[in-house]
């Protein structure tokens, strides 16, 4: 029998925190789907996500209405396209691009990632020409989201990539001068990338996976910061410590995450199609109280990015994971609190007022998932300066065997601490100012690898 | 096979209660399947499911409890089943959502609620209301399986709330399973 304690706790956290279900993300594999030739591989492709997801968005409004919980984002992840167009020029990853969004938008999702590439290693002739489409590609479509992997904790850092990758994001960015830069704001670069995020825009359906996987995204901070809020309020700051703090976020992410194999689940089952995984990362929003930033506030420091952020944030992490963790049967992806500065209100008023600098994020970013994520950069930096900020935060993914990603935004024509704004979910913030530009120019002529780092010896 | 038998008591609580009512089902040779208790304020109350040999009667059970001490009279009813258990417990329901409303007190709520879900098709499996400062509070499991949609009922209560100056909320039982059990997939 349900207890009324139980009952009441749950409504409040649906009511007033307002839970969700941040992420609903259908993997589709598209390696069956090569033709011989460029326009063969995108009937297929159109073909192919039009059957298989024709029910998926109607489906999860279906399940959300029944359980009086909504389903955010109704996305769909697909094989790294590299893969599925292996030989096509970039001319034909164009076509590749247009004919996933036009697939997109005919099942009704909002989002399509995996526009992307491997290339941790080595890139093949196609991968170039991947890479080299990749300004078009996104400037043509609406819904594509891409991502490459240059680094690995097991093969270490493709230098040759990261110099073109700083090139791409420029050219990205100039592309789309005329919205402040926004396609790059749809790319973002790796290492370690997992196969199951469902969390855009990173989200692949990795090679491993099987044919159709569904993979849940939970609720975001919002319900955390509130239920801190009500902890506080009903026993007084000076009766609680941070185990009382870090009790709480594991009980509350416990609950999210169950709310989200739930709906997650109820889907998979009614689709007929399998269960992957939860992501447990707390994903903030523009909206406000729903902000990463807010928690850190609510634990202790008036500004973000004041010392002691660091801290609180590899706690919270750590809290997240423990109470997910146990919640569900699968837990993957990226399962991180995340810092994107755009999409969190309270990261990008840091950032106005100084508070929050490039390298304390990079400091944060060594405790939490997933890395440099959505942050305006003066349009002045220059493509080299790009890259050897992209590596500092790969070589922190590569020697701490986690998942670390970069998404920075040179805004053409706009200087630090003028404001940008994308709308939407893609947020607003005030342009970060970029310390030591032009300085790092011989290191990314290199070239050549980084070597793998050593897996023992862990001092 | 047997009688089966629903009994309902009631009267001020004291310790050894409980005892002194199943006490009577043992002498008896009853065997008992389900019971449920409540206690409010200082009254008892329980109502309990027992299998009798064909021999016995509803009027002896009641003989049986009538030797029972109380401070109050004890209340009992006590009713031959004309289900058998088996399948009243088959009838055990998929749809049971969870309804509660929250709001200041005032006279004729549960009731304004109970006719809601009579109007609306709708049965009331469990209900139990707290009274706290002025702030009334429903919790009811309801059974929506005779409710064609549950959006209508949705909106319905939307009017409902506004109407009542209640705050209310209807989710699916499966949500609170999830966050309060361990077990559930």
């Amino acid at each position: 029998m349900l207890r009324s304690d139980h009952i009441l706790a749950t409504v409040e956290m649906i009511q007033k925190e307002n839970l969700d279900v941040r992420a609903v993300t259908m993997g589709i594999n598209l390696l069956d789907c090569r033709g011989g030739d460029v326009r063969e591989t995108c009937r297929r492709v159109e073909e192919k996500i039009g059957t298989v997801a024709a029910h998926f968005v109607a489906t999860c409004d279906q399940v959300s209405k029944k359980y009086g919980i909504p389903v955010v984002n109704k996305r769909i992840s697909v094989t790294p396209i590299a893969f599925v167009g292996a030989g096509f020029d970039r001319h034909g990853f164009v076509e590749l691009a247009l004919a996933l969004d036009r697939a997109a938008a005919a099942v009704g999702v909002d989002i399509l990632g995996g526009f992307s590439a491997q290339v941790e290693k080595g890139m093949t002739a196609t991968d170039r020409e991947y890479i080299a489409s990749i300004p078009e590609a996104l400037a043509r479509t609406e819904k594509i989201c891409a991502s490459i992997n240059i680094a690995s904790s097991q093969k270490g850092i493709n230098m040759d990539a990261l110099a073109l990758i700083g090139q791409t994001v420029k050219a990205l960015a100039e592309t789309t001068r005329d919205q402040n830069g926004f396609g790059a704001a749809k790319f973002v670069v790796f290492c370690n990338q997992p196969g199951d995020n469902p969390f855009m825009a990173g989200a692949i359906h990795g090679l491993e996976e099987a044919d159709l996987v569904l993979n849940v995204g939970v609720s975001g901070p919002g319900v955390i910061a509130r239920a801190l809020e009500r902890l506080i309020h009903t026993k007084g700051r000076e009766n609680l410590g941070l185990d009382d703090i870090a009790e709480e976020i594991k009980q509350t992410t416990f609950r999210v995450t169950r709310c989200g194999e739930l709906i997650g689940r109820k889907v998979s089952e009614e689709m007929g199609i399998e269960f992957g995984v939860v992501d447990l990362s707390l994903a903030p929003t523009p909206t406000v109280g729903d902000s990463v930033g807010e928690i850190l506030q609510i634990l202790g420091v008036d500004v973000v990015g004041a010392p002691g952020s660091t801290a609180i944030l590899a706690m919270l992490n750590d809290a997240v994971k423990k109470g997910g963790i146990f919640a569900s049967k699968a837990v993957g992806g990226l399962s991180g609190a995340f810092i994107p500065v755009m999409e969190d209100a309270v990261l990008a008023e840091a950032v106005g007022s100084g508070a929050l600098c490039l390298e304390k994020l990079e400091a944060m970013t060594c405790v939490c998932s997933v890395g440099l994520d959505m942050i305006p950069v003066p349009g002045s930096v220059d493509a080299d300066t790009i890259s050897a900020i992209i590596a500092d935060e790969m070589a922190l993914g590569m020697i701490n065997n986690k998942t670390t990603a970069v998404r920075l935004i040179p805004v053409p024509g706009k200087e630090a601490g003028e404001l940008v704004s994308f709308g939407g979910l893609f947020g607003a913030s005030p342009i970060m100012p970029v310390r030591n530009v032009g300085k790092s120019h011989r290191f990314i002529a290199w070239g050549g690898r980084i070597p793998a780092p050593l897996h023992s010896f862990k001092n | 096979m047997g009688k089966q038998m629903v009994m309902s008591v009631m009267s001020k609580d004291r310790p050894g209660i409980v005892a002194d009512i199943t006490g009577v089902i043992y002498q008896l040779q009853g065997d008992l399947a389900d019971l449920n208790q409540s206690v409010l304020f200082d009254y008892f109350t329980m109502i309990l499911i027992a299998t009798f040999d064909d021999a016995v009667t509803p009027e002896d059970v009641v003989a049986g409890f009538s030797h029972i001490q109380s401070e109050t009279k004890l209340e009992v009813v006590v009713k031959e089943m004309d289900t058998p258990m088996e399948v009243a417990k088959a009838k055990r329901l998929k749809e049971t959502y969870v309804l509660t409303a929250q709001g200041k007190n005032k006279s004729g709520l549960v009731h304004r609620i109970g006719l809601f879900c009579y109007q609306h098709g709708i049965n009331i499996l469990d209900l139990a209301t707290t009274l706290s400062g002025d702030q009334y509070t429903m919790i009811l499991q309801l059974d929506l399986s005779q409710v064609k949609s549950v959006d209508t009922i949705r909106t319905s209560l939307t009017g409902y709330a506004e109407e009542s100056g209640l705050t209310v909320v209807l989710q699916h039982e499966d949500i609170f399973k999830a966050t309060s059990e361990i077990s559930l997939f």
